[in-house]
């Protein structure tokens, strides 16, 4: 009939005939007064979906933030699960292992390289860096350091011997004219002699840096300090910032006042610069607490490390301001509601009214503002870290690995860009999957 | 204003579906509406919100966004089909021949720009050849219009600086500047004070008389449609429930809706005993809308054919239709009892 | 206004007194002395080095004391890295270089970050728009260091063949390219998401309706009505901003091996050199908050709303 009606020209003032006739067709009872159930079952109401379960869904149907939420779960396994699989430990020093490459010929491979540079070239013509760090292992492996001066030496001669030799074989040039290619992964030439008794050896899947310990451990040691950083800071800042600001809302006047001054003037403050001066002298002084005595504190400082403590300290003390601000402006304008004034004259407590009624309307905001902290916070610890004031050696993170790297970087390019990539993947899965979040918990910002 | 008036229809709306894509589903904001509007008429459109009375007066001027989409039915505007107009010719269109003033001039006026700028601009829209002299001249006459007094000082402020009736003032002169023929009023009146949005009516009357455009005034108020309508159309659920001229919607309504938003409203001639009596429940999800006519559930007259087929319209009078299955019943009754002419139709409510 | 004004700037002040009182009292408290470096020395020639430098008076004394020198713009002398030359002056020959590439790396941020965000707004939803998303989001995920040691290694002969920049800073033109660059990444990438979500913010305000209805063609709707609004949040992330470049400089000084302030602040920190680092934790503290005050006054200058309404009043 809907189709009929389409027909019908508008404004004709005539009924239309098959209306009319349609209208003889209706059943007996079609003019009888409807009930009340018919009338209810009437309207398929849509199920209610809770706050929850709809932003669970909006997020699923984010695919960008769904792969970052996988990204960074295999990056969490990386970190927590990986250091059990591998039998290295990040401060161990694999004898033989400096400066292993990712990569590794096979032993006869190796023999004819160097068979083949021995023959071409009278002395090991290797390029200063590379000379330099061969000294070094064999300095190291008698037992000794390189001073300064004799590496300066030894960089010269190299230096001096690259520019003249025209029969300069690197092993690289070496396996291109054997026709050598590479086997992926590192090991030490003692580990390639056990694995061709019969032993079966864990490889050293990202090589080894120049004491001798395994990259891929150390790389996950560091992202595990990253993420616990990220993952403290978060709560260090949700606490202290959600207590300051729904107090200071909620009281309102004179309290707030002062409290919001006292934001101000943090807020103002230049972070970074006060990071790195409490980094650098809040660790010094916990390690003198560390060492004063051996009470449960002291343990427990012993235990997280003096900079992570320092570390943390200095994220609760200058990252609450803005999530003070944001918790506190939602409250204020939910002070204005009428379920709150309700609840009030109803006879509520203060507390009770922040826990029943305030906090539940500003959880989507928290929890994204609190998750989007803690890719802030790996990314200001590796800042740190890679300015050296970060976690000290032996413990290793980052930002500190590729502070290491730094010097080697023409010839060991993957022991910076490694952890540098885990590090900026790390980030970015962790912003990519907070602005998803944000984006499903607050249905207002919708794009 | 202009001396060339036109009569005849203005606007033409037949069958318009409007459906909004969300993720949730296809929501029919308007499911088939038609209307005309003839030169120097005014149209109400009562509805309350989300009857799709917005969206409806959005595809007119073409602001629909997506994920609105109208996916039915034709719009003819002085002869021409607005909705196969290409996107400049629609640029064109709005400001010159159309022209939309909003609910609340709080917002809808740019705050860093002053009210001459935006004056001039619309103005500069449209007409690329007019001096910057003389567009600030017509400017300022617009403004002197709408009842502004002081407009030199006016045309070098910023929005914020002028109150809330002044800024309507000024987005209504904005509207007239070209000289549109229809104007289109999305509840101009609805953000402000009961005194002020007297005088906005007041204006609005006056300056239809002086130019003679056509006017769709859209509102959920009926008092307001009484002071300025010739005609109205009652939007429920996104379909016209009932439409005619408005004396015959105030006395002879034919619709359970329309009646009960009569009842709803506050009268002058009321008894002091009369309660005003709001309508009962909530309207249906647009989302999956029922089979049948979608007020039924809340409506008390509501009978089993009500909840199973959507009922056609039925002619009441001159140019008044409701579409409601009790009427059909008054005719079919009527149709038995002495056979007498479709055209009388009783008029009881 | 001017009320405006005077309290943020009383705020300035006490803000900075913060920062002088907390530096001062954190060098304090650090264990150790400067004097413990390769030989430790004799008791009593520690003694008479923290009489020399006023170090065995009281922490509040030491406080006073270093206040008032400060007033008359005395910061002191460095006590290690460059015995005995004043601190000011070591400061004033490494901050131009800093503030050089900072300044630079700052204007092409925002010369290229506030368009990219705009174009990204106005090209919303197609595949312009993703890529922008993704490349800022990228850059603002990658530390500092990573985006100046990736330029470092690629452009400078990592890769065989490309080697169009100097390793080293030296001052030459072409030497400043490639710090400037990592270091204007972030705020580049930042100023151009602030700016498109401004963009769509202010693309949703009524007032766009209303340019709409008016028959404005599209570009005019979004280059006069929406930018101008969409700008006024993005000054605000400006302050930061500029902070943030500073501070990033350390990094990048680091990489490069640029002379400048940043990269010797933190030496003076590894070094425990108390006056240097009171000093360039002042001075720096001082610029930072100076500049977050002008991109403060700046924003309500803008904001015609602020302006006019302190005025009218």
């Amino acid at each position: 009939m809907a189709e009929k009606k389409k027909k019908q020209p508008f404004g004709s003032l005539r009924p239309d005939v098959d209306d009319i006739l349609d209208w003889n067709n209706l059943p007996q009872d079609a003019f009888e007064p409807a009930s009340s159930a018919e009338k209810e079952s009437f309207i398929q109401d849509r199920e209610s979906v809770s706050y929850w379960k709809d932003a669970w869904r909006r997020l699923r149907r984010n695919r960008v933030a769904m792969v970052a939420m996988v990204i960074v779960i295999l990056i969490g396994l990386f970190a927590f699960v990986g250091p059990l699989i591998v039998p290295y430990t990040y401060d161990q020093v694999i004898p033989g292992a400096n400066n292993i490459h990712p990569w590794h010929y096979s032993l006869e491979d190796q023999a004819a390289i160097d068979a083949y540079i021995e023959e071409h070239t009278g002395t090991a013509n290797l390029s200063p860096d590379e000379a330099v760090a061969q000294a070094e292992a064999e300095a190291e492996a008698r037992g000794e350091t390189l001073s300064p001066v004799e590496a300066a030496k030894i960089r010269a001669t190299a230096k001096a011997n690259q520019g003249k030799g025209e029969e300069n074989v690197t092993e690289k040039d070496a396996a291109k004219a054997l026709g050598i290619k590479v086997k992926p992964f590192g090991y030490t030439q003692a580990e390639l002699e056990r694995m061709a008794a019969g032993e079966s050896v864990f490889p050293h899947v990202f090589g080894c840096d120049n004491q001798g310990r395994d990259i891929m451990v150390r790389t996950m040691i560091g992202a595990r300090v990253s993420m616990i950083v990220g993952i403290c800071c978060a709560i260090i800042v949700l606490v202290i910032g959600a207590l300051y600001g729904s107090i200071s809302g909620y009281c309102g006047g004179k309290v707030d006042a002062v409290m919001q001054r006292i934001v101000e003037i943090i807020y103002t403050i230049p972070e970074v610069l006060v990071i790195l001066l409490l980094g650098s002298t809040l660790k010094p002084i916990f390690e003198e607490f560390q060492n004063s005595g051996d009470g449960f504190l002291q343990q427990m400082v012993t235990l997280l490390g003096a900079n992570l403590i320092s570390i943390f300290i200095t994220f609760g003390l200058l990252y609450w301001v803005t999530m003070s601000r944001l918790i506190r402006g939602q409250i204020l304008q939910l002070k204005q509601q009428e379920y709150v004034t309700a609840a009030r004259a109803l006879g509520a407590s203060g507390g009770r009214i922040i826990k029943r009624h305030l906090l539940p309307n500003c959880i989507g905001q928290i929890v994204t503002t609190t998750f989007l902290q803690i890719p802030s916070a790996i990314f200001t610890e590796s800042f740190l870290s890679f300015l050296g004031m970060g976690v000290t050696a032996p413990m290793t993170s980052l930002g500190s690995m590729c502070s290491d790297a730094l010097g080697g970087l023409n010839t060991y390019p993957y022991r910076l860009f490694i952890p540098a990539a885990i590090l900026s993947l790390m980030i970015l899965c962790l912003n990519l999957f907070g602005d998803g979040l944000r984006d499903a918990l607050d249905p207002r910002l919708k794009k | 204003m202009e001396n060339n008036q036109k009569t005849g229809k203005l606007l033409e709306v037949k069958d318009l579906h409007v459906s909004f894509f969300t993720p949730a589903g296809e929501v029919k904001a308007v499911g088939g509406i038609s209307y005309d509007l003839n030169y120097d008429e005014v149209m109400g459109i009562v509805g309350e919100s989300g009857s799709g009375k917005s969206v409806e007066a959005y595809s007119i001027i073409g602001l629909l966004q997506s994920p609105g989409k109208v996916i039915g039915g034709s719009i003819t505007l002085e002869g021409e089909d607005v909705l196969a107009k290409t996107k400049d010719e629609m640029v064109a269109l709005r400001g010159s021949k159309v022209a939309m003033i909003f609910q609340n001039p709080m917002t809808c006026l740019n705050p860093v720009y002053t009210i001459g700028n935006q004056l001039i601009e619309a103005l500069k829209a449209h007409d690329k050849h007019v001096s910057k002299e003389e567009a600030s001249k017509r400017a300022m006459e617009m403004l002197e219009l709408v009842g502004i007094n002081n407009v030199e000082k006016r045309m070098k402020q910023y929005p914020h600086e002028l109150s809330g009736g002044m800024r309507q003032r000024v987005m209504i002169a904005m509207g007239l500047i070209c000289h549109p023929q229809l104007l289109i009023a999305d509840e101009p009146t609805t953000a402000l004070d009961v005194t002020i949005q007297a005088q906005i009516l007041e204006l609005m009357k006056d300056l239809q008389k002086k130019t003679h455009m056509g006017i769709i005034f859209i509102t959920h108020n009926l008092g307001v449609v009484a002071e300025i309508c010739d005609k109205v159309s009652v939007m429920y659920a996104g379909k016209m429930v009932e439409q005619g001229p408005v004396d015959d919607i105030f006395y002879k309504p034919g619709h359970p809706y329309t009646m009960g938003l009569l009842r709803s409203m506050p009268r002058v001639d009321a008894e002091s005993y009369e309660r005003l009596i709001p309508i009962e429940g909530s309207p249906v999800d647009m989302l999956n809308p029922p089979e049948g006519c979608p007020f039924a559930p809340r409506c008390e007259h509501a009978m089993k054919i009500c909840l199973q087929k959507m009922p056609p319209y039925v002619e009441l009078g001159d140019n008044h239709r409701a579409a409601c299955w009790l009427r059909v019943q008054d005719q079919i009754e009527k149709e038995k009892a002495g056979k007498t002419e479709n055209k009388e139709v009783g008029d009881n409510g | 206004m001017a009320k405006y004004i005077l309290k943020r700037v009383l705020m300035a002040v006490i803000t900075l007194f913060i920062v002088i009182c907390l530096t001062f009292f954190l060098m304090n408290a650090v264990p150790g002395n400067p004097w413990l470096s390769e030989k430790t020395p004799t008791q009593a020639t520690i003694d008479a080095l923290n009489a020399k430098y006023g170090l065995d008076q009281p922490v509040i004394v030491q406080l006073g004391k270093y206040l008032e020198n400060l007033l008359h713009l005395d910061f002191g002398t460095s006590i290690k890295m460059q015995k005995d030359r004043p601190v000011l002056d070591i400061i004033l020959t490494m901050f131009p270089i800093s503030a050089g590439i900072g300044a630079i790396a700052i204007i092409w941020a925002i010369l290229v970050g506030v368009p990219l965000g705009c174009l990204a707004a106005y090209k919303r939803g197609t595949w312009v728009d993703s890529l922008l998303r993704v490349i800022c989001t990228l850059g603002i995920s990658m530390p500092g260091f990573v985006v100046a040691t990736m330029l470092l290694h690629i452009l400078t002969g990592g890769i065989e063949g490309l080697k169009l920049f100097p390793t080293m800073f030296d001052g030459t033109a072409k030497s400043y390219v490639l710090p400037c660059l990592a270091l204007g990444f972030y705020p580049m990438c930042y100023l151009s998401r602030q700016t498109r979500t401004a963009m769509l913010d202010a693309i949703n305000q009524e007032y766009i309706k209303t340019a709409r209805a008016k028959g404005l063609k599209n570009k005019k709707i979004i280059f006069k009505h929406a930018l101008r609004n969409a700008l006024i949040p993005v000054i605000t992330y400006l302050g930061p901003q500029i902070a943030f470049t500073l501070c990033g400089g350390f990094v990048v000084e680091k990489v490069f091996s640029i002379p400048g302030l940043g990269r010797y602040f933190v030496m003076s920190i590894q070094n425990r050199d108390y006056p240097l680092i009171m000093g360039t934790t002042i001075f720096l503290a001082a610029f930072i908050i100076v500049m977050n005050l002008i991109v403060d006054l700046l924003y309500k200058l803008v904001d015609p709303r602020i302006n006019l309404a302190k005025g009218g009043n």
